[in-house]
Parts: C-alpha cells; sequence; structure tokens
C-alpha cells in the first residue's frame, strides 16, 4: 500500500461525496448530514479525550452551548447562518475557557462528573433565561430550506476536525499531550506545561461541537433545551470514538461511520429494545475491544501510530 | 424535474389509456413518524392505536380514492431531531402519498418544516400549541393543520368555574416545557381578564419529582385556586405532595393527566375533587362516538383516551377532505381542509387560514366518587362541580 | 416568585430538606463503598435503586405484604443482583482507566432500564400505603418521609455498625485504604469486592424501597439518583463513610432552600456550582479524605 493510495482514498471519497446531493434523495443528503455531524462530535471529543485521557461526560454541552448561540444570532439578530455558525463555533470555545479553566485541574471521575454536571446547568440556566432562548418554549427560526449547503459546510467541519486531529497527532503538541495520558506526573516532571497544554485541547475540542449545534439548530429550524443537551449523545460520541479507535486520526470516522448506519438500518427496526441493544454493544465494546478497530489493527499490522 | 416531466408522462398515457383500473394502483401510504419510544411512548402509542383504527375502518368501508390505505409508522424515540430525519425519509425515500402528524408539540414544531419544504399537506391531530401554528409572516406555514383545542384553553374550565363562584387569587404552576407553558401562559391571561389575581406562578423543570420548596411557598400565598400545567408524573407528585404539606386550596385543577383512569388507580380517594382538562370524553355526545368507543375497545381491549381519538379524528378529517377533492394533490386539499365545517367522534373540526383550530370545545372533568365527571362547559355537562374543596383532613 | 419568604417556610423546607437528606445519605453510601473499595463510579447505582423499588411494589400488592416489611426482602434480592452484576461483568474493569467502568456501568444501566420497560411497562406505580401528613404547629411532616428517614437512619446505622465491628466490613475498610495492604494481610479482595458491591446493591435497593411509598415509580426514575449520589459523596468527601451522611443531609438542605429562594430549575445550578467550588477548594470533600 503505497502513500500515494493512502492519499487518493479519501480525495477520492470527498469528491464524491461533494457530488452526492446532485443524485441523492432529500433523506439520504439529510442521513450523510447526520453522519458528517457525529464524525465533527466524535473527532472532537477523541482531540480531548481520546488524547489526554481527561474524560468529558458533558461533550453535548458544547453542541447546546453552539445550537443556542447560533439561534439566537439568526431569529433575534437576523444574522446569516454561516456567520452565526461560526460565532457558535466561537461561543463553544469561550464556555470551554471558561469552564476548562477550573475544571482540568480535576482528576479522573471528578473531571467526568463535573462535564456532566456543567451540561445539566447548562440546561437548567437556557431554561431560565427564557427572554433571551424561549425558555422551554424553545427557538423557532425562519423557514428556509438550506439542507444542501449545511450539508457542505457540515462537511467541511468534518474534514477540518480530522485533519486537525491528524496534525496534532503528528506534532510535538500532540506528543505532549498523550505523554499527558500516559502519565501527567511524569509529563510535568519532564517540564510540560501540562495545565496548558490540557487547556488548548479542550478549546479545540470545542470548536467543532458548538459550530456542528449552531448548523443543526438552522436545519432543524427549532429547538429546545431537552433535545439539545441530552447526555445519550454525549455517551453515543463516546462510543463511535471507543469502537473506531481511541486516540487514532481515522476511529472517529470509522466508528460515527458504522455506528450511525447501524442505528439507522438495524436498531430503528426493533424500537422497543433499541436501549438494550445500546446497552449491549458498549459493554462490548468496552469488554471486547476496548483498543477499538483500529487500535486492534494497529497492533496487529503494526500500521503506524497516525492512521 | 425530469423524472417529475416523466412521470407526469406516464400518467398522461395510463389516461390516455382509458385508466387502469383503480385496485392496480396499489394502497395510498400515509406515513407518521410517532414516538412510540422515550418519554411520550405512551401517548404516541394511543395515537397509533387512533390511526390504525382509522385506516381500518376506511379499508372496510372501500378505502380512499377506490384505494386501499396502508400506514407507514417510525419510531422518532420522542426526539424532534429524530422525527425531522424520519419525515425526510418517508417523503423522499419511501415516497408516501401523504403524510399525517406526530405526538407532542415539540415534535410537530420541528417536523413541520420538513413537510413544509415538501408542500405535503399534514393534518397534526396532537399538537396544541399555538405559536406552531400561528407564526409571523415570514416564518408562515401553508400546510399544517390543527385539531385539538390550543394549550391555552385547557386550564379555561377551571379559571371560569372559579370566576363564577367569586374566587379573586389563583397560583399557577407548569413543567417549564412548550405545551404546558402555553397552558400556564393561558390560565394567567384568562385569570387576569377575569379580574382574579395571580399570587403565584413557577415552572419546573420536565422530570421533577419534589415539589415541598415550591408547595411551601404556594401555601404561604394561599391561593383559593391552584392550576397546574401537568403532563401526568407530575401531576401525581404534586398532588402526593399537596397532601403532604397539607397545602389546601378551594380548588385544584391540573391539565394532562387528571383525565385518565391511571390517574385514580394510583391515587385512589385522594383524586377526589381535582379536576382535569380533556379534549375529549368516551360519553360526549359527538355524532359517532359511541361506535367509536365500541370498536376501539373491540380492537384493543381497552377504553380509549383522548389521544386515540383525537389521532382517529386526524386520520378522518385528512381522508374526508381527500375524498371531497378527489385528488391527493396538497394545494387542492388545502382548499378543502380550509373551508371544511365537520363533526366526529372527536367533536367539531374548523381552522382559520392558519389551520388553527377554531370549532373545538374543550371539556373539564372531575373526580367524584371515583367516577369522571363532565363539570363544564354546561352545555356538555353531565353532572355538577363539587365545591369547595375540603381540606385534606376532611376527606 | 412574588412570595415573602418567613421563618415557618424556611423551617418547613429545612425539615423536608433533612428528611430527603437522610436518604440521599443511605443511597449515596452504597455508590460511596464502590467508589471507596473498587475506584468505580457506578452509573447503574440508580436503575439498582429502581430496581428496588419494583421489588417491593410488586410484593406489597402481589402479595399484599406491608411495604415497609418488603425492604429487607428487596435488599436481598437486589444484594443478588449486585453480586451476579459484579461476577459477570464489573471486575472486568476495575483497574482499567475510569472510561471504561463508566461506560460498562452505563451501558448496564440503560440495558437495566429497557429491560425494566419490557419487563413492568412505562406505567406509573404507586403504593399507596401511607399518605398525608402529621401537622406539628406550622409545619406538616410527611408520614411516608418520616417513616423513610427512620429506616435510612437506622439502616445506615447499621451498615456503619458493620462497617466499624465486623472482621467483613473492617476488611472492606482496609481494601479501600489500601489495596495492597489488604492483600498482604490476607484479604481475599475479589471477594470484598464482591461483597461491597452487593451490599451497595442492597443500600440502593432499601431507597428504592422507601420511595415507592412517597412518589410514583417507573423504569426511569433511577437515573437521576446516581447524579445525586456523586455529589452527596463528594461534597462528604470521597472514601469518607461518615461524609456521606453529612453529604446526604447537607445536598438535601440546599436543594430545598435554593428551591424556595429562587427556583426548583436553579436549585440544580446551585448544586453544580457547590460540587465544582468544593471538589476546586477542598478536593477531599468537607470532612477531609479516606479516613475511615
Amino acid at each position: 500500500m503505497s502513500q500515494r493510495v493512502a492519499l487518493a482514498a479519501p480525495v477520492a471519497v470527498a469528491l464524491a461525496l461533494a457530488a452526492y446531493p446532485v443524485v441523492a434523495s432529500g433523506y439520504e443528503v439529510r442521513a450523510t448530514l447526520q453522519i458528517f455531524m457525529w464524525i465533527v462530535l466524535a473527532g472532537s471529543w477523541n482531540l480531548i479525550s481520546g488524547l489526554t485521557g481527561y474524560v468529558s461526560f458533558g461533550h453535548v454541552a458544547f453542541f447546546g452551548a453552539g445550537a443556542y448561540a447560533g439561534a439566537i444570532l439568526i431569529s433575534k439578530a437576523g444574522w446569516p447562518w454561516l456567520a452565526a455558525a461560526l460565532v457558535g463555533g466561537g461561543a463553544a470555545v469561550l464556555l470551554a475557557l471558561v469552564i476548562g479553566y477550573p475544571c482540568l485541574r480535576l482528576k479522573g471521575p471528578y473531571f467526568a462528573i463535573a462535564m456532566l454536571g456543567l451540561n445539566e446547568v447548562l440546561r437548567a440556566l437556557v431554561s431560565y433565561f427564557e427572554g433571551l432562548t424561549g425558555g422551554g418554549n424553545g427557538l423557532s427560526l425562519p423557514t428556509l430550506d438550506a439542507t444542501v449547503p449545511i450539508y457542505y459546510v457540515m462537511g467541511l467541519t468534518a474534514v477540518a476536525v480530522t485533519v486537525l486531529t491528524y496534525l496534532i497527532i503528528t506534532s510535538r503538541f500532540g506528543l505532549r499531550l498523550m505523554t499527558i495520558r500516559e502519565d501527567e506526573v511524569a509529563a510535568e516532571a519532564m517540564g510540560i506545561d501540562t495545565a496548558r497544554h490540557k487547556l488548548y485541547a479542550f478549546l479545540l475540542s470545542a470548536a467543532g461541537p458548538g459550530i456542528a449545534g449552531a448548523l443543526t439548530a438552522r436545519d432543524q429550524g427549532y429547538i429546545e433545551p431537552i433535545s439539545v443537551f441530552p447526555l445519550a449523545t454525549t455517551i453515543t460520541m463516546i462510543v463511535m470514538v471507543l469502537f473506531g479507535g481511541k486516540g487514532t486520526v481515522w476511529g472517529p470516522v470509522l466508528g460515527a461511520v458504522v455506528l450511525f448506519v447501524a442505528q439507522e438500518v438495524v436498531w430503528a427496526r426493533y424500537p422497543y429494545v433499541h436501549p438494550l441493544l445500546f446497552g449491549a454493544l458498549i459493554v462490548a465494546v468496552v469488554l471486547l475491544m476496548p483498543r477499538g478497530v483500529l487500535g486492534i489493527l494497529q497492533v496487529r499490522y503494526r500500521l503506524p501510530r497516525t492512521i | 424535474m425530469t423524472t417529475k416531466a416523466l412521470a407526469a408522462l406516464i400518467t398522461a398515457i395510463g389516461v390516455l389509456a382509458g385508466g387502469l383500473p383503480a385496485a392496480a394502483q396499489g394502497p395510498i401510504r400515509i406515513g407518521a413518524s410517532l414516538s412510540l419510544t422515550g418519554t411520550y411512548a405512551k401517548l404516541g402509542n394511543y395515537q397509533n392505536e387512533g390511526y390504525k383504527l382509522c385506516a381500518k375502518q376506511a379499508n372496510e368501508h372501500g378505502g380512499l380514492l377506490g384505494r386501499k390505505i396502508e400506514f407507514v409508522v417510525y419510531d422518532d424515540q420522542s426526539a424532534p431531531s429524530t422525527a425531522v430525519r424520519l419525515y425526510e425519509k418517508l417523503i423522499t425515500e419511501d415516497k408516501v402519498d401523504a403524510v399525517i402528524g406526530p405526538y407532542s408539540s415539540p415534535v410537530t414544531e420541528a417536523s413541520a418544516n420538513v413537510t413544509e419544504k415538501y408542500k405535503k399537506v399534514m393534518v397534526t391531530p396532537l399538537a396544541a400549541t399555538t405559536s406552531i401554528f400561528k407564526r409571523p409572516p415570514d416564518k408562515k406555514r401553508y400546510y399544517l393543520f390543527m385539531v385539538i383545542s390550543p394549550a391555552e384553553a385547557y386550564l379555561e374550565g377551571l379559571v371560569d368555574m372559579a370566576a363564577k363562584r367569586g374566587l379573586k387569587t389563583i397560583a399557577i404552576v407548569n413543567e417549564d416545557t412548550l405545551f404546558a407553558k402555553a397552558a400556564g401562559d393561558g390560565a394567567a391571561e384568562l385569570a387576569n381578564k377575569r379580574g382574579m389575581q395571580v399570587v403565584f406562578r413557577e415552572g419546573y423543570p420536565k422530570g421533577n419529582q419534589d415539589f415541598s420548596a415550591i408547595l411551601t411557598k404556594i401555601r404561604a400565598a394561599n391561593p383559593e385556586v391552584l392550576a397546574a400545567s401537568t403532563y401526568f408524573d407530575d401531576a401525581i407528585a404534586i398532588t402526593r405532595q399537596m397532601k403532604e404539606l397539607n397545602v389546601n386550596p378551594k380548588m385544584y385543577g391540573i391539565t394532562v393527566g387528571g383525565d385518565l383512569p391511571e390517574f385514580y388507580d394510583l391515587l385512589k380517594q385522594n383524586a377526589e375533587y381535582i379536576t382535569g382538562a380533556t379534549q375529549w370524553e368516551t360519553t360526549l355526545p359527538y355524532p359517532g362516538n359511541r361506535e367509536f368507543s365500541d370498536a376501539y375497545k373491540k380492537e384493543f381491549g381497552r377504553e380509549p383516551v383522548y389521544h386515540s381519538a383525537a389521532g382517529y379524528a386526524g386520520c378522518v378529517i385528512y381522508l374526508e377532505a381527500v375524498k371531497r377533492a378527489g385528488t391527493l394533490d396538497s394545494d387542492k386539499v388545502r382548499d378543502v381542509l380550509l373551508k371544511l365545517e365537520m363533526k366526529t367522534a372527536f367533536g367539531d373540526f374548523k381552522v382559520d387560514q392558519d389551520g388553527f383550530q377554531t370549532a373545538h370545545k374543550m371539556v373539564t372533568t372531575q373526580w367524584q366518587d371515583g367516577k369522571k365527571v363532565i363539570v363544564w362547559p354546561d352545555e356538555l355537562a353531565n353532572g355538577k362541580l363539587r365545591f369547595p374543596t375540603p381540606p385534606w383532613n376532611q376527606r | 416568585m412574588n412570595v415573602v419568604v418567613t421563618p415557618a417556610m424556611l423551617g418547613q423546607v429545612v425539615i423536608s430538606g433533612i428528611l430527603s437528606g437522610a436518604l440521599y445519605a443511605m443511597v449515596a453510601l452504597g455508590l460511596a463503598l464502590i467508589f471507596g473499595v473498587m475506584r468505580i463510579i457506578n452509573v447503574a447505582h440508580g436503575p439498582l435503586l429502581m430496581l428496588g423499588a419494583y421489588a417491593t411494589y410488586f410484593l406489597s400488592t402481589a402479595l399484599g405484604i406491608n411495604p415497609y416489611l418488603t425492604v429487607p426482602v428487596s435488599m436481598a434480592m437486589l444484594f443478588v443482583v449486585g453480586v451476579l452484576l459484579e461476577r459477570t461483568l464489573v471486575f472486568r474493569v476495575v483497574d482499567a482507566p475510569e472510561l471504561s467502568s463508566l461506560l460498562l456501568t452505563f451501558g448496564v444501566s440503560i440495558a437495566l432500564v429497557n429491560l425494566a420497560q419490557l419487563l413492568f411497562t412505562s406505567d406509573l406505580r404507586s403504593v399507596e400505603y401511607l399518605t398525608g401528613a402529621w401537622v406539628v404547629g406550622p409545619f406538616a411532616l410527611s408520614k411516608s418521609r418520616v417513616v423513610a428517614f427512620v429506616f435510612a437512619g437506622a439502616l445506615t446505622g447499621l451498615a456503619f455498625l458493620f462497617l466499624g465491628r465486623t472482621k467483613l466490613g473492617k476488611a472492606i475498610r482496609a481494601t479501600s485504604q489500601s489495596r495492597e495492604v489488604a492483600m498482604v494481610c490476607g484479604i481475599d479482595v475479589q471477594r470484598i469486592h464482591l461483597v461491597t458491591f452487593g451490599l451497595a446493591a442492597a443500600l440502593a435497593a432499601a431507597g428504592g424501597a422507601l420511595i415507592a411509598v412517597i412518589v410514583a415509580i417507573q423504569p426511569e426514575m433511577g437515573q437521576i439518583w446516581t447524579f445525586k449520589s456523586f455529589l452527596v459523596i463528594v461534597l462528604g468527601g470521597a472514601g469518607n463513610y461518615p461524609g456521606a451522611l453529612l453529604g446526604g443531609i447537607l445536598l438535601g438542605l440546599i436543594e430545598q432552600v435554593a428551591s424556595l429562594f429562587l427556583t426548583t430549575q436553579l436549585s440544580e445550578v446551585v448544586a453544580y456550582v457547590l460540587l465544582v467550588a468544593i471538589l476546586l477548594v477542598r478536593p477531599t470533600g468537607l470532612l477531609g479524605g479516606r479516613q475511615t
């Protein structure tokens, strides 16, 4: 397998996906858009948790924050959605800065639970400040059919997150992050400014979900607190990364595609036992393949670390 | 564009060839995304049963436009985002001939954007929030039709009866979600209009089970009327904790939940005197109501609730509109629906230019000796309100 | 909103807070034991509580047993469930990174809830046994909550006696202080894990059984209890078992008082901000850590 093929394949896939909306049905476009969204979410979670080992159990908070920031700008200030999406990403990064500074000092399960709590708090705050957010009524956006352009922007965001992951993993910055994951005390002893590194990774991991949240809000045309801050979304992105292989470039992509398709094709037929199947899958992934598909392949076939 | 032209061409050839026999066209497929699992599972399944019964009866009577009817139903897990995708799938992938509404206001609010995009008429029998239909010009919806009375009307009966009895103060609590909040707002507005003073108002998060603090505040505000805009779990919790904290308003009414038989099963005699609001009752003298209830009981082995009846009626109304239009064409069916005045087992149907329901009536019920009695409005009542509610220790 | 808070109201919510706080403490003690001994946050703690509630519901409605007499039965049943869970799944992730145990127990958690939905349906159930209140001066004391308070207090006391006086209890504490030392002293750590998990599930079940008499139950009732229990053990200091008692009462009070002065929505925010603040300022909890 030459390097040229390795580069040509993703480019070919990207070109095919770019042409896809021309021939695809409305549903196919929307389903693919969802896959892009999951790649953004899973890839972003991978940046903080896959690389540093700090388990963010409330990453959907950034998605929700972006969704609300974007929706407010669109509906109250009349912004174009593309600008609103970028600001949505910015809002999520800002939130990450405020939260990350104190919370990243927490270790292990404490960090996980603090993030879970953050998500609940954001939901409560959004419900409370109803003048701005509509509270429990939610926010309804002006009618606009922009699914196809949103498809492209979400796709580009997914590419950006994946390329960013590659750049980080191959950089010294990435190496330091992984040192923190293996042994934070040792990393500090080696002179790595762990607080700063963790914070940078955290900020980067918030941008993608923020943009994805704002794009989703625009595409759906309606958001409410319950539906943009669900714990299930965080869990799904984690399982996607774990399934594909955490700490890898392509793992989140693989996980997002496989799990979303499985969900849409297989599980939708068995609505009443869906959570049971999902629970069983989680248990199976944790126990049988904690390194994920790519992790296993890496070990077995001695693939490069940067896959 | 080309496929559409091709389809038109094929249809034209079919017509020229003398028309195909109707049965050979296959069934008319009506698509819906329903909350079969998740938060709204119970009520979504009731609605589904209403649809099923409607389709079954229509098929027994020769179907629609000479074709059989078939429902294509998916589960949206009570999530608006999933429902959006499912309606898109129904319309563009399954290519259903028509769509019909999902369960709940939030899910409808999101799904309507898709059905509007494809210019599909959607009769949505279980969305009660006014803001879904009454929208500013840039957000206007053309193909969405409401069946049930708006959320704001749920507590009208309670407020009206209280005002007539000269009560002056009211406390209002509501779950902080789209529908429940609208019902609470409606109650506040009606109360103000009737010269009553709202002495307490607070929302609580979905899923809340502990109402001690809210009820302590209500006890201190000492209102004559307590109006709670609830789903079901919260209605049970509030009622139990009212007894625990000895909160004794002269009238206490809730919205959804108070009408369900389970409400009395769970609370037993503690449900006495409590009023509930409902869109519909088995006992109401609407044409075909008795037949509907009997058929439903035979089909599913239990009493229908209003969610089943509304689903049933929504389907009946849509089929009637198609029959009168003589086509499935959205714009023609829309024109018929805008003018349609109809009485179903569920009551009256008539909408204004926004597709907003104007004819249907809410009723208020009260639990009296284990029976649900309709006490409001007078023209539909089959009993008198028991008033005032005695304190908990004297019941 | 437009209600002036009087001392009597404050008194009333303080009572409510203490009453529910004792329940929090008992349920959280289970989570604290597992966390202390095995270094795992058992996300399925709340769903185990839910199963306990259903055990009581069926025992009391189907067999007509007094619901309070079903508490020990429900605990025994869930002890077995806990042991089985530990033996089949949880022991595999004891030394894994926390992500594994969080996710594994989350998977178990949603599977349990779904199973309950399939077996028991999502219909609300309630044990109408002791409703209403004892009115004392300006205060109303909910009967079912007072009884739950007494039970929770007694069971928590028993748990402490067990931990403090029996050989097995001491072995559990020793393991939670240092697994290596415990092993060196000849303690069968595997067995300790098993017993701890069973005991924790039993404590959750007791909570569920008592709650079943207070509020209506349904399969999704449990999840919120996992988060609340974690709040409690953070407040009290993880690994510090008496801390759970203080944490429980404190959480009960905070929730109620915040709901009184602010709104129920915002009381969640207050609890969370407090959680982060305590973790940052005093990571070992209010009573300090790990002195068992």
